[in-house]
């Protein structure tokens, strides 16, 4: 990383936001991703520690389709800002 | 959520000079690949069933033999003592078998079946426990035409809810 310094006009302070920004983007997905699965899919009355299968199988559907929908959405907002009817 | 958290629990540092009776708090590790992978074979419905019908074959196999220990032989007045000891452990011994087999296809058909049905759900509730066992009892007296079905089928439903809640009452 630290042979090409200066890629197409970017300068350092330019990545540097551009990489914090990412991060933020990336840590907020991560919480939002963990509390909305977290709380369509974990019964709120505690009996055990672990994870039974009903809610591993219900954590790993629902993360699989915040992904999903994420990226659509994402592919959506960049192509342009004409929503395709 | 889950990154807020890391902070708060970051390690305690107990003075030095305290006993060592004294609880350290300790960071939360993410599992390993291994503890992971540990974690997922129990998760798989092949394992689990076919663990369950050891479990249940093995009990089976002890209540058979404790039962057939018991059985006393029909005609115990024409038998010699050693005769009526070697006819008691070959009662012990076929009942003890019998009953293993038994157990053991109630074990992996109930436990085959409220795994892939809870999979399937993807929820941890009653009716799973409902379903398991009204198929492994359908099953078990199957041969005896379909009323028998239902009637095994609802009555080893009614048994395992109970015994599942009297097993979550404890924890």
């Amino acid at each position: 990383m630290a042979a090409n310094n200066t890629p197409a006009g970017i300068d350092k302070e330019q990545a540097f936001g551009m990489a914090e920004t990412e991060m933020e983007y990336r840590v907020e997905l991560f919480n939002r991703l963990a509390q909305t699965c977290f709380n369509k899919c974990v019964d709120k009355r505690y009996k055990e520690s672990e994870l039974n299968m009903g809610e591993n199988s219900c954590i790993d559907r629902c993360v699989s389709k915040y992904w999903q929908v994420n990226g659509m959405i994402g592919q959506m907002l960049s192509a342009g800002g004409r929503p395709p009817i | 959520m889950a990154a807020s958290n890391s902070e708060n629990d970051s390690k305690n540092e107990i003075p030095s000079s305290s006993e060592a009776e004294q609880p350290q708090f300790q960071a939360i590790r993410m599992p390993t690949m291994e503890e992971i992978r540990a974690q997922e074979v129990w998760n798989n419905c092949a394992v689990r069933s076919v663990v369950s019908g050891v479990m249940g074959g093995g009990l089976g196999f002890f209540m058979g033999m404790f039962l057939g220990a018991l059985d006393n032989p029909i005609m115990q007045d024409e038998m010699t003592g050693r005769q009526q000891f070697v006819y008691n452990v070959k009662q012990m011994g076929r009942r003890s078998l019998s009953s293993a087999k038994a157990f053991a296809v109630m074990g992996l058909v109930f436990s085959a079946v409220e795994c892939v049905v809870e999979k399937a759900r993807a929820k941890h509730d009653t009716t799973n426990t409902v379903v398991a066992g009204c198929v492994t009892g359908g099953t078990m007296s199957a041969r005896g035409g379909p009323k028998a079905a239902c009637a095994g089928c609802a009555g080893f439903a009614a048994f395992s809810v109970l015994i599942e809640k009297f097993f979550d009452r404890h924890t």
